[in-house]
């Protein structure tokens, strides 16, 4: 999974772009710093001839002042720029965290549903992480570092052009040897992160699902799962890194050959006495400088093939484009809305078909109860309703406007959905119950929650709304989770109600609690409800019928119920509870 | 734990990787680069005494580049650092995730998952990395008596000169170690809470596009973000900082060698040679002093991170981080076991008495509950919600840890129901199971070997014919992250399935009806009392449960409120009619095959 140079210069175009000036004075900073290296052995190289050539004390002690206040400014350089660096990278990094998961949000249902939060936990922290270098040093860092090679070479050749000319062809030689490997390295490091981020998929799902796992006896399967992916992942790693060692300690096998070669030259020349012994010294000095910013480009080459293959891994996700898309915008008039299936088929992935040729009409302000088995394709078609998927065939309309025509969020702030599936976030409860707008005020929070009945509730948080919870819902049942589904719902204020087997996880008397807030609810608005029990459905005008993923049957409740020949009267029959469940809750 | 016992648990666990990292390290960093520096000095002195005049030089030259080859060689020998990071880190997670699969199912970590695996990342990553470390105070001290030792001998004034500063960083960085523990242990607060979030909104992706709230989401990210920011910011400024002190006191040292030595130089008292060798060996230690700082920082780093990683496991002994044991990285993978014969223990009577559970915090839970199931019988537990039916089943299977009580398996008491209440005992299927991104076949067996159970007859049992018939691939079928390809109907059936292939002598079942129509649990009922001799415990709320029910045991607030047949009950608990009646508001008759025509009174 490699990355092309347009790649890189695209993620560096927009998000260093925004810190223009924080990057410019850190490159500043780099090109100083860099300059004064290469002064200080020019330093030493007086200091040396000086000495030798007995000059008066003075001056020694003057020039090795020199050298002590050239340290220490580089040092402070270093420092700030460090600072610089990390605030330049760790800013783009975040902004490029924050724009990936906003891109992972907006894509469809179906990619979610092959991904797993922890793998891609890993992609969009993970894989950023290690591109944090290369977004505050990798660039600067190698520039800076090919300067200070250039400008020791020159240094070199001006002493001896044969000098400067064997050095220069070392550090290129270690330089196009470093790019070899780092094809290689590059592909290999890839697959490791994959299996990384596999293996930290596998662990976050059964971290989840403990209770499942020690109640089954399982425990004993899960570790010899988990050696699996280890074992998988070992193999990756191992055979990365055996390769960016070889790399390395090529690397320096070449910077030893180079400083031997240039010293030989040296020696050659201070024999024919062409040169002095400092001079032979600052050789010594210069390609042993010469030694760090090689070093340090193969250092930034290796850490740069871990770049690579996480920008690969993380344009490769930005390039998923969601199909789910927004259409041209066009408004829904406002108020409740009507809804029309024409002629829908729909299945997930190539599967089969779950809903096939549904056609129906449901007037603003009208309730309609679907009932039908479990897996009769009820939930899915509440999920075509909210544009989580497009349909096959056909078309859906709200309001007499085709959904693949409006703006998504125009859709969603309009129809809500109530499944009985609600995640908590570990942040406070007003954050969990907005969503974390922060423009629902505090008053309209607790009205909700006062009409819910969760008033006691409410009471017994130890700092109110500003109470924190525990994420996955520690402390909150799984019944008053789903009230707290429900008040979110009640402050958006939409215009079309979806309830999926919205309060099934409820008892019966609190039920009976809800019902006067449902009625609340559902007044006024457009509503699809899919419940099990009588009491929900009895709020429908109409009743729609699901078998197989068919229509069979659509009427008025009332009349439907009342006609003995129909499958609904028939339904009520064979059961006391009217319907089954349970498609999918997610 | 004292990093010490941390370290010598893991360098113990495999000596062959530990000593060649030890090798590696100590002769590439810090013997053999102190080589170089005594051939140059030989190298300048051949060259300026006048009377050999560089005719040894090719001599020294050759040895620096054999100097050199042993180096690279000793680097690639260190590949056995990062190789021995594979093995630690296997090792270090395979602890962890077990001493979490030990632990009550249900707080089995004490943080987010997303958080958990920030730290089976980062934490495990930072122990390895120290592992490798353990060598550097060992070639520093080689390092510093060698050096000391070849520096004295040439000149002991300057050698005092350059060494002083060194001692003085070493000094310096012990002082500061609390600050970089508080800023360290932010940073890893700060990278749990992003990851943690992230967790979160890519496990609630649908609430989140249902409400539109995708950009919030992401605001708050920011947020998080933004704070991650800063606390790593303070860290590794603060780390690089002490470098760069330690950097800069070796440069100074330096620049005291340039002022000692200026006038021996001139005297000829102090040779280009020794000037070389001094300047080389203070980079070099400048480097090494470099690590003392940040070694210093690291083994206070360390300590968090294996504070979290403890943490991870709750109440365990420090100790079973470390503790030895097999990581199958090559060779054959472990057989699985099918699940043992129940023999003698077959259940007779299970008794629950003064059952107490309370959740930390909020104050909730159950309390002194106490009821006795004879073998063959079936208890339904109902109430509203929040009335603690979920923490009871949880505190009896010990999925929970009950703070008081006692539960008897045929008299006896049970002192680890987390161990016990596993097949063949006893067999749940919890109200939102998880499933996992595997085939539906792995996760009904869950490492059973097929041949050993009755698959078929668990999934009908678990009235899944039908769903099969559906399914693209039926059993082979990959169910997606969280079994999101399937309905929420099939996945809790699939659980049931999977609770149905073990045997078990009692079956516990939280709550079907969110995900069962009344014709599959009737059905759901049926097939289950064909089962010879079957016990069970329910929690349930409808109708059909609670009329087969021989015992009903009515929670409120925590606590039993009644306890009973439901036609009694029904006479004497005003909570049970409520809960009865809640239903179907109207009955009067007991007869509740209502139509819907029929007026129902607003509550």
């Amino acid at each position: 999974m490699g990355a092309s140079p347009r790649d890189y210069w695209r993620l560096l175009a927009d998000y260093l772009k925004p810190q223009r000036g924080r990057a410019t004075l850190l490159a500043l900073l780099l090109l100083t710093g860099t300059g004064f290296q290469l002064v200080s052995p020019l330093v030493l190289r007086q200091f040396i001839d000086r000495a030798l050539e007995g000059e008066p004390l003075r001056i020694l002690l003057l020039i090795a002042g020199l050298y002590i206040g050239f340290a220490i400014l580089i040092q402070v350089i270093k420092l700030f720029e460090t600072w610089t660096a990390e605030y330049v990278g760790w800013t783009a990094t975040n902004n490029l965290r924050a724009d990936l998961a906003q891109h992972v949000l907006d894509l469809d249902m179906s990619f979610h549903n092959q991904h797993t939060p922890g793998s891609l936990i890993e992609r969009v922290d993970g894989d950023v992480f290690l591109l944090g270098n290369f977004f505050s040093r990798f660039i600067i860092n190698v520039l800076g570092n090919l300067l200070l090679t250039i400008g020791v070479i020159v240094l070199l050749t001006r002493v001896d052009w044969r000098i400067g000319l064997t050095i220069g062809l070392f550090a290129a030689i270690t330089i196009a040897a470093m790019m070899a490997f780092g094809r290689f390295t590059t592909e290999r490091f890839a697959a490791s992160r994959q299996s990384h981020a596999d293996l930290m998929g596998f662990l976050e799902e059964r971290i989840s699902g403990t209770e499942d796992i020690r109640s089954t006896g399982a425990t004993a399967y899960v570790m010899r799962r988990n050696d699996e992916f280890a074992r998988e992942y070992s193999r990756k790693q191992t055979s990365a890194v055996l390769l960016s060692t070889f790399s390395f300690s090529t690397s320096q096998l070449l910077a030893v050959l180079g400083m031997a070669v240039s010293l030989g030259v040296g020696t050659v020349l201070y024999r024919d006495g062409e040169t002095t012994l400092g001079t032979v010294f600052v050789i010594f000095q210069f390609t042993q400088l010469l030694m760090q910013p090689v070093e340090e480009i193969s250092r930034q080459l290796r850490d740069f093939q871990q770049a690579t293959a996480s920008i690969g891994r993380v344009r490769a996700l930005q390039r998923i484009e969601p199909a789910i898309t927004d259409g041209p915008g066009e408004p829904l008039q406002p108020g409740p809305l009507a809804v029309d299936f024409d002629h829908v088929t729909f299945g997930y992935g190539a599967d089969e078909p779950v809903l096939r040729d549904i056609t129906f009409h449901l007037g603003p302000r009208r309730v309609l109860g679907v009932v039908g088995r479990t897996g009769s394709g009820k939930s899915t078609i509440t999920r075509l309703l909210c544009r989580f998927y497009d349909p096959g065939h056909g078309s859906i309309r709200l309001g007499n406007v085709d959904l693949r025509d409006c703006a998504l969020a125009d859709i969603r702030d309009r129809v809500a959905l109530v499944t009985q599936e609600i995640q908590l976030f570990r942040a406070t409860v007003r954050d969990n119950l907005t969503l974390f707008d922060h423009s629902i005020p505090n008053e309209r929070i607790i009205d909700a929650l006062h009409r819910l009945g969760l008033e006691e509730w409410h009471a017994s948080l130890p700092e109110g709304l500003d109470t924190m919870l525990d994420s996955g819902g520690g402390g909150v049942s799984a019944g008053e989770a789903q009230l707290l589904a429900f008040t979110r719902v009640f402050l958006r204020d939409p215009d079309f109600v979806i309830l999926d087997e919205a309060s099934s996880r409820l008892d019966p008397a609190t039920e009976a609690q809800l019902e006067r807030a449902i009625d609340a609810l559902l007044a006024g608005r457009t509503a699809i409800v899919i419940a099990h029990r009588l009491a929900t459905i009895e709020r429908a005008d109409e009743v729609l019928v699901m078998a197989n993923g068919r229509i069979v049957e659509h009427g008025d409740r009332v009349s439907l119920a009342n006609d003995s020949n129909s499958r609904f009267a028939e339904l009520i029959r064979s059961g006391h509870d009217l319907v089954s469940s349970a498609e999918g809750k997610r | 734990m004292s990093p010490w016992l941390l370290i010598r648990s893991l360098a113990t666990f495999h000596r062959w990787l530990f000593f060649a990292t030890g090798f590696g390290v100590l002769m590439s960093a810090y013997i053999l680069p102190l080589a170089p520096g005594l051939i140059i000095q030989r190298f300048f002195n051949d060259l300026s005494d006048n009377a050999s005049a560089g005719a040894n030089s090719w001599t020294f030259l050759t040895l620096l580049v054999a100097v050199g080859t042993a180096r690279s060689v000793t680097i690639v020998v260190g590949v056995a650092e990062p190789v021995l990071h594979i093995v630690v880190g296997a090792l270090l997670r395979k602890n962890i995730l077990r001493r979490i699969l030990d632990h009550p199912g249900a707080r089995s970590v004490p943080v987010s998952a997303g958080e958990a695996v920030s730290r089976f990342r980062d934490d495990v990553q930072a122990v390895c990395m120290f592992l490798a470390w353990t060598f550097d105070p060992i070639g520093q001290v080689t390092m510093l008596m060698l050096s000391l030792i070849v520096l004295i001998t040439i000149d002991p004034l300057l050698t005092i000169g350059v060494f002083l500063p060194l001692l003085a960083i070493v000094a310096l960085v012990s002082q500061t170690g609390k600050r970089i523990e508080r800023f360290r242990k932010a940073n890893q607060e700060a990278i749990g809470n992003v990851t943690g979030l992230l967790g979160e909104m890519f496990g609630a992706v649908q609430a989140v596009k249902a409400t539109g709230a995708e950009s919030r989401v992401v605001n708050h990210l920011r947020t998080v973000n933004d704070a991650r920011r800063t606390a790593t910011l303070r860290d590794t400024v603060f780390k690089e900082f002490l470098q760069s002190v330690s950097t800069n006191l070796a440069n100074i040292g330096i620049g005291l060698i340039l002022l000692l030595a200026a006038g021996k130089i001139r005297q000829g008292e102090f040779t280009v040679g020794d000037f070389a060798l001094f300047v080389s060996y203070l980079s070099g230690l400048s480097v090494a002093a470099g690590f003392v700082g940040l070694y210093l920082t690291q083994w206070r780093q360390i300590g968090v991170s294996v504070d979290r990683l403890i943490a991870l496991m709750q109440d365990v002994p420090a100790s079973q981080l470390v503790a030895h044991g097999p990581i199958h990285l090559r060779g054959p993978l472990p057989e699985l076991d099918p699940v043992p014969l129940i023999g003698e223990d077959a259940l007779r009577t299970l008794e629950v008495r003064d059952l107490s559970y309370c959740y930390p915090g909020t104050g909730r839970g159950v309390d002194g509950v106490s009821f006795t199931m004879p073998s063959g019988t079936m208890t339904v537990i109902t109430g509203r919600i929040g009335a603690g039916k979920t923490t009871l089943v949880r505190t009896l299977l010990g999925l929970l840890l009950p703070d008081s009580g006692e539960i008897r398996w045929n008299g006896r008491p049970i002192n680890r129901p987390d161990a016990f209440f596993v097949p063949p005992r006893s067999a749940y299927t919890p109200q939102s199971p998880r499933l996992f991104s595997e085939s539906l076949r792995d996760n009904i067996l869950l490492g059973l070997p097929e041949d050993s159970v009755d698959l078929p007859g668990a999934l009908h049992a678990a009235v899944m014919e039908r769903d099969l018939e559906t399914l693209d691939g039926g059993l082979d079928a990959k169910v997606g992250v969280r079994g999101v390809k399937l309905s929420g109907g099939q996945v809790q059936r699939s659980a049931t399935a999977r609770m149905f292939v073990r045997p078990a002598e009692l079956y516990v079942f939280d709550d079907l009806s969110s995900a069962l129509d009344v014709d599959t649990e009737r059905i759901l009922w049926d097939r289950l009392f064909e089962r010879p001799g079957v016990t069970s415990l329910v929690i349930s709320h409808r109708r059909p449960a609670l009329q087969r029910a021989d015992q009903i045991i009515v929670l409120d607030g925590g606590r039993v409120v009644a306890q009973g047949r439901l036609s009694d009950l029904l006479r004497t608990s005003p909570e049970m009619r409520r809960l009865w009646h809640g239903e179907y508001d109207v009955e009067a008759d007991g007869d509740d095959s209502i139509l819907p025509s029929q007026p129902q009174p607003s509550c």
